[in-house]
Order: C-alpha cells, then sequence, then structure tokens
C-alpha cells in the first residue's frame, strides 16, 4: 500500500508522513478533529490508553510493513517523538510520493 | 504442502501390540496423585473431609501447604536454569489438576508461587538465586500486590507511590484485594515511580518483608469471601517505606510491561484450577448418579442424566484440548500468548463453571449441601471455582484483549502465504502433538501484542486438508463425513467472522459495544473447536482406541456448533453410547477425565482395577 494513498495532506519528509499518518489514526480511533492534535503533546492527553497505545503500534507496523517494538508510543509518548524515532533511529523507510 | 501429522500407514488404526504410551509429562502428576492418596480416605492429606473442615472453620490450611513444601513440589515453580525442576507447562497444568481435584483452598494457596515467573522472566541472576532459595529452603511464597482498592483492573490508575531517595525507594499507599497478602514474605508491588504516571510511569518491585522496617508496613484484615473461604485473602500497606534498589524488577518504568507479560503465563495456568475442579464435580456427581436408586433403577439408567454427565464429560475433552494445548504453546509460540492465554483464561473457566451448574441438576438437591455425599465438595468446588473466571483478569478484561486485536488477527490471516502456512504447520505439530519434545520456555520471547499470529485457528485449513487425507481404512468413514463436515462449518464461521470485523468500524478504548464481546467469544468458540481438531489429528496414534476413534471428537464439536447453528445435520446418536462406555471405565478405573487419562489414587481395600481398554497408563 502507497502510505500517501490515504493521507489528505502531502508529506514532505519521512518523519513529517509518519507524523500525519499517526494524527489521522488518533482523530479516527478517538473521534476527534485531526486539526487539534497537537504532535508535541502526550498522547495520553488525548485519552489514549496503555493497550490502546500497543494496538496502535499494530496498524503502525501494518502501515510501514515493519515490525516495531510494540511499547513504540510508551516509550515515546507524542507523535513528534515516535515519528522521528522511527526515522532517524530506526531508519524505517516511507514513500513520500516526491 | 502436507501439513505435519503423524505418518500414515498401512498398519492397524492403533498400534495396540506396542506397549502402552507413556508420556513422561505426566509422571509427576502421577507420583503426587499416589503420594496423595485416595481423597475419601480422610486420614489422607488432602481428603475431602479434611478440606470441607478447614473450608467450615475459613483457617488457612498450615499442614496442608506444609505437606506439599515437604513433597518438594515448590520445585516444580522454579526452572531447571535456576535451579529448580519446572521443565514444562504441560507438565506444571498436570500437577495443578492433581492438586486441585482435591481442593482449590489449598492449590490456590500453593499456586500464588507461579507469580515467581516474574522474576524468572525479569529478574537479576542475584534475584533469581535468592528466590529459588527462598522458595526451595525457607519454604516461602509470594504474592501479588496490583490491585487497589478504588482502581480494579486500571493498573495505571494506581495510585501506590515509589519516591526514588538514595539507595532505594520509599513506598507509600495500600494494595487490596490481594490473596496471600499476610503470609507471604515477597510481595510483587507494582508503585508509581513517577509523579506524572503513564505507561512507563509504573515499576516492579520485589518487596521481600524480611528485609523491610516492620513499622513501615502493615497488612489488612482477612477479607470473608463465598469460596476458597480458608484463603488468606487480605491487603498489605505501605507507609513510607524504604525498599532498597536490589529489590526493583527489571527496569524502572517497566512494570506495567511486565505486568502484562505475566499475567500471560499466568492466566493460562488458571485454567487448570478449573480442570482439578471438573473432574472432581463430574466425578462425585458420577457416584450419586451411578448408586442412587429411583423408580427402580439408577439415575444413570435415566436419558437426560447420563446425557447431562456425557455433556460434562464432553465438556473436559474440549477444555483438555485447548488447554493442553496452550500450555505447550507457551514453549511453542510464546509471542502469540497475548491472544491464546486470553482465548484460553476465557473458554475453560466459563466452559467448565457452565458444565458444573449444568450437572448440578443430576445432584438434586444434594448439590447444594455443605455435609452430605462426598463431605458436600460438590457446593464447595462450585463455591471455590466460581472466582477462577475473575481473578488474573476477568473474563471481560481478556474478552477486550481479543476484541482489540480481532482485527489484526483477520488481516493476518488472509495475508498468509504458503511459508507462513508452513511455518503455522511446523508450530501446531510442536503445540498438539504430545509425543514432542518442548523447547525450554523462554519468558523473554512474550510480547503485548500477537502482530495478527494466532496458529491455531490459523491453521484450520490445513487441518482440514489432513482429514481430506484420511481414508476409511483409517477412520471410520461415518466420523470422517462427520468430521469434514464440521470442519467446513467452522471454516464458515470463521471466514464470516473475519470479513464482518474487516468491514465494521474500529473502535479502540473501553468503549466496546456488547456486540464486539459476543463476537470475542465466539472467536474463543472456534478457537477451541479447532484446537479439538488439531489435538485428534497430531495424537489420534498414540492416545488409545476410544480417542482415535473420533466419535467424542464429533460430540464435542456438535457441542460448540450448536451455539451457533442451531439447525445443523444430526450427529449419529450411537457415539453418545461410546463416550458414556468411557466415562464409565474411567470412573470405575479411577482416571482423570482427560485426554490424558492418567491413573488417580485408588481405594486400598477397591477390587484390582481393571485396565481401561486403551487408556494411557504410567507406570
Amino acid at each position: 500500500m502507497n502510505p500517501t494513498a490515504t493521507q489528505s495532506q502531502t508529506a514532505t519528509s519521512p518523519v513529517e508522513a509518519i507524523q500525519i499518518w499517526l494524527v489521522q489514526q488518533l482523530s479516527e480511533v478517538l473521534s476527534l478533529d485531526p486539526a487539534t492534535v497537537d504532535v508535541t503533546q502526550p498522547l495520553t492527553r488525548y485519552g489514549l490508553d496503555s493497550i490502546d497505545a500497543v494496538t496502535l503500534v499494530g496498524d503502525l507496523e501494518d502501515w510501514l510493513d515493519e515490525e516495531l517494538p510494540s511499547t513504540l508510543l510508551w516509550d515515546y509518548p507524542t507523535i513528534a517523538k515516535a515519528a522521528t524515532y522511527l526515522v532517524e533511529e530506526l531508519e524505517v523507510s516511507v514513500d513520500t510520493g516526491n | 504442502m502436507n501439513p505435519e501429522y503423524p505418518a500414515l500407514s498401512t498398519a492397524s488404526l492403533i498400534d495396540l501390540d506396542s506397549p502402552m504410551t507413556s508420556l513422561k509429562q505426566y509422571q509427576l502428576a502421577a507420583a503426587l496423585e499416589r503420594d496423595l492418596g485416595h481423597p475419601a480416605i480422610a486420614d489422607n492429606p488432602l481428603s475431602f473431609q479434611r478440606t470441607a473442615e478447614i473450608d467450615e472453620q475459613e483457617t488457612f490450611p498450615e499442614a496442608e501447604v506444609a505437606w506439599l513444601y515437604n513433597w518438594q513440589l515448590q520445585h516444580y515453580y522454579i526452572p531447571t536454569q535456576c535451579g529448580g525442576k519446572f521443565t514444562s507447562f504441560e507438565e506444571f497444568v498436570g500437577f495443578v489438576r492433581v492438586m486441585a481435584r482435591r481442593d482449590l483452598n489449598i492449590t490456590i494457596a500453593f499456586t500464588t508461587m507461579f507469580w515467581s515467573f516474574l522474576t524468572w522472566m525479569a529478574g537479576t541472576d542475584a534475584q533469581k538465586a535468592k528466590l529459588a532459595q527462598y522458595m526451595q529452603e525457607d519454604h516461602g511464597t509470594m504474592c501479588l500486590a496490583y490491585s487497589e482498592r478504588d482502581h480494579g483492573s486500571d493498573l495505571v490508575g494506581g495510585s501506590v507511590v515509589a519516591r526514588k531517595v538514595p539507595g532505594g525507594y520509599r513506598l507509600t499507599g495500600e494494595k487490596w484485594p490481594i490473596n496471600r497478602a499476610t503470609r507471604s514474605g515477597i510481595t510483587y508491588v507494582l508503585a508509581r515511580t513517577n509523579e506524572e504516571g503513564g505507561n512507563r510511569g509504573l515499576s516492579l518491585f520485589m518487596v521481600d518483608k524480611r528485609e523491610i522496617n516492620p513499622n513501615e508496613y502493615g497488612n489488612n484484615p482477612k477479607i470473608k469471601t463465598h469460596g476458597i473461604r480458608a484463603a488468606d485473602m487480605s491487603g498489605i500497606y505501605f507507609e513510607d517505606c524504604f525498599v532498597p534498589d536490589t529489590m526493583l524488577l527489571g527496569q524502572e518504568g517497566q512494570g506495567l510491561e511486565l505486568a502484562l507479560k505475566g499475567f500471560q503465563i499466568t492466566r493460562a495456568l488458571c485454567a487448570a484450577f478449573s480442570q482439578g475442579a471438573a473432574d472432581t464435580c463430574l466425578r462425585t456427581t458420577l457416584n450419586f448418579a451411578l448408586n442412587r436408586q429411583l423408580y427402580g433403577k439408577t439415575v444413570w439408567d435415566m436419558p437426560h442424566a447420563r446425557r447431562t454427565l456425557v455433556n460434562g464429560f464432553l465438556d473436559i475433552l474440549t477444555c483438555d484440548c485447548v488447554n493442553l494445548a496452550a500450555a505447550r504453546g507457551f514453549h511453542v509460540a510464546p509471542r502469540q500468548f497475548s491472544v491464546w492465554s486470553a482465548v484460553d483464561k476465557y473458554f475453560v473457566p466459563v466452559t467448565l463453571e457452565n458444565m458444573q451448574q449444568d450437572i448440578s441438576v443430576v445432584l438434586g438437591a444434594r448439590f447444594y449441601m455443605r455435609d452430605e455425599h462426598d463431605h458436600g465438595v460438590f457446593q464447595k468446588m462450585l463455591r471455590d471455582s466460581s472466582i477462577i473466571s475473575v481473578f488474573d483478569g476477568s473474563s471481560v478484561v481478556n474478552l477486550h484483549a481479543l476484541i482489540l486485536q480481532r482485527r489484526q488477527l483477520a488481516k493476518t490471516r488472509g495475508r498468509r502465504k504458503p511459508k507462513d502456512i508452513e511455518a503455522i504447520n511446523a508450530r501446531l505439530k510442536n503445540s498438539f502433538d504430545l509425543n514432542t519434545d518442548l523447547p525450554p520456555f523462554d519468558p523473554t520471547q512474550l510480547e503485548l501484542i500477537s502482530r495478527g499470529a494466532d496458529d491455531v485457528p490459523q491453521g484450520l485449513e490445513s487441518a482440514l486438508e489432513a482429514l481430506e487425507a484420511l481414508t476409511p481404512a483409517e477412520v471410520d468413514a461415518t466420523v470422517l463425513g462427520c468430521l469434514k463436515q464440521q470442519g467446513q462449518q467452522l471454516l464458515q464461521a470463521l471466514d464470516d467472522q473475519d470479513a464482518a470485523i474487516a468491514q465494521s468500524a474500529f473502535e479502540h478504548g473501553h468503549d466496546q459495544s456488547f456486540e464486539s464481546f459476543e463476537q470475542a467469544k465466539h472467536y474463543c468458540r472456534i478457537h477451541a473447536a479447532t484446537a479439538c481438531l488439531h489435538m485428534w489429528l497430531h495424537n489420534r496414534r498414540h492416545l488409545g482406541e476410544f480417542f482415535a476413534q473420533g466419535q467424542w471428537l464429533v460430540l464435542c464439536l456438535d457441542r460448540l456448533l450448536a451455539q451457533w447453528l442451531p439447525t445443523r445435520p444430526a450427529v449419529p446418536e450411537t457415539y453418545y453410547a461410546t463416550v458414556e462406555a468411557e466415562l464409565l471405565s474411567l470412573y470405575k478405573a479411577e482416571q482423570m477425565f482427560s485426554i490424558v487419562p492418567f491413573q488417580l489414587a485408588t481405594l486400598p481395600a477397591a477390587d484390582p482395577v481393571p485396565p481401561a481398554p486403551a487408556a494411557m497408563a504410567i507406570p
């Protein structure tokens, strides 16, 4: 699956692409307006509990087609931190469509 | 590709000329049985009379627990690499059933030792060595202090705090209700080490009471309960209590992760408590039904009573297939246990609790009496076992865990490639074939999510292929016909649920609908039915003639299918007679009601025990 196909926004970098995807998922899961999601705020602030966070990693694995630490969103508890870690430390590749 | 089943041969269905199969993993259970002796003899350590007295007095079973320590059963809770004798969860389930069929007060009290797996999983070498010594030499035990009065299953919401100070932490707060809180020397305490909380805000401590200041902690009084009335059900509170750094288990912040993984282990083992209780309930009811004369015949002679008891036996066999596979699967596919243990912990206790209620009608008013008929053991088992589906993660918690992973399970099943199916088949052979050796259990392989893997239902098509490959020379044609049809019905149910899941909106969190829970239960039934099929396919050459014939399997599957297919082809009535005969044979020979019917203790004055045809004997 082409990650960009599910995005309404165009990402300019892999970090941004992951951020957009996570914002979109979080908004769907918790019925939030994506515009209100601040990527620097802890996910728990939005009501994402421990098991939800692990489940969301499963979805992220599916999208990226890579196995990730299931506690990723516990250890990197904001969208910004998680996306940066994935790209800079785990070196996951995302097709930004550019 | 060919699923890995025992090679077909042109020889007879069962090699009856060979010595009876002897599965080494059941020898410990058989030995414990022999030494405990028949529970109907009052002077035996865990006799029905003695355990009824303990329950009435609501006093902790000191002498009985001491007997088990002196027998050195605690060694089998400690892995061999940590200096103990634990080798497999299948063996563990076997000996827990032996204890549990006598009394759950004692079994549950003694088995709080299975929490030691937290240390075997995450402890340092020094922590492991110290704990092993404490259990083996000091006859010490431990309890799990996670629950809090105001937070129930919400572990992250807990309010016990561990404040960092030089050289350790200071603990403050109360844990309640906790089984064995007062009598345990070691308490596993989940406490908040980060004021802001969060998923990494909890840490796990292995608090050793011998090394903390007795003025800084205390225990709450015993809580009176409906069942396991002799239990040390109490609580523990800490008042700015200093615990040294050496009592921290794993890393600071790792508490929630360790707690959730630890539950995967203990949840699957809880099913063994239910299996022991179910065996005794069926046995004592048979004892009544075969001896009670009504209208000129025995209760057993009445079709309704007989069918009720046979159905109870079938439920036990189904749960055997589910739980023995789970116990073995731990060694083979530990990464799947966020799903597998949830299915097991929901399905087995709930099925067997219902089974006990179902067969109580045969016992009539005696089911309710505390001192009549085998010292009122039926009502005691009923009371004692009703907590099993609640503790260590209730049915709701387990079904919720399944709901959250159900979509991934469907996706992964839909994506299986030939190499995935080959790997599933290889793992299934090891998980189900009781004759294969298990790799050592590796708790570091446990994962919080199974990444969509659940071998049992995902190997269903392979099982169906294996059925297709069987010939009437090997298995009776009618049995085979029934199984193929039932297999297709199972596949249809699984496909339908996967399709429904793919189309439905996915909910995270704790707002899951009632229907989602029903769907998760349905998934558990499909998993259970498939487990029965795998168990038969992988063992039909070495678990005796009754097992091999497969009539029991047709009936077990029919009971499960009935829950969602009210109109389905009838199964041959004569199969019930076969199962009745087996039930009576096991009862008379005093063998475990199980697919592995090992020998139970016998009454010394009894007539020589007749060998059950083709049943497994342990030398």
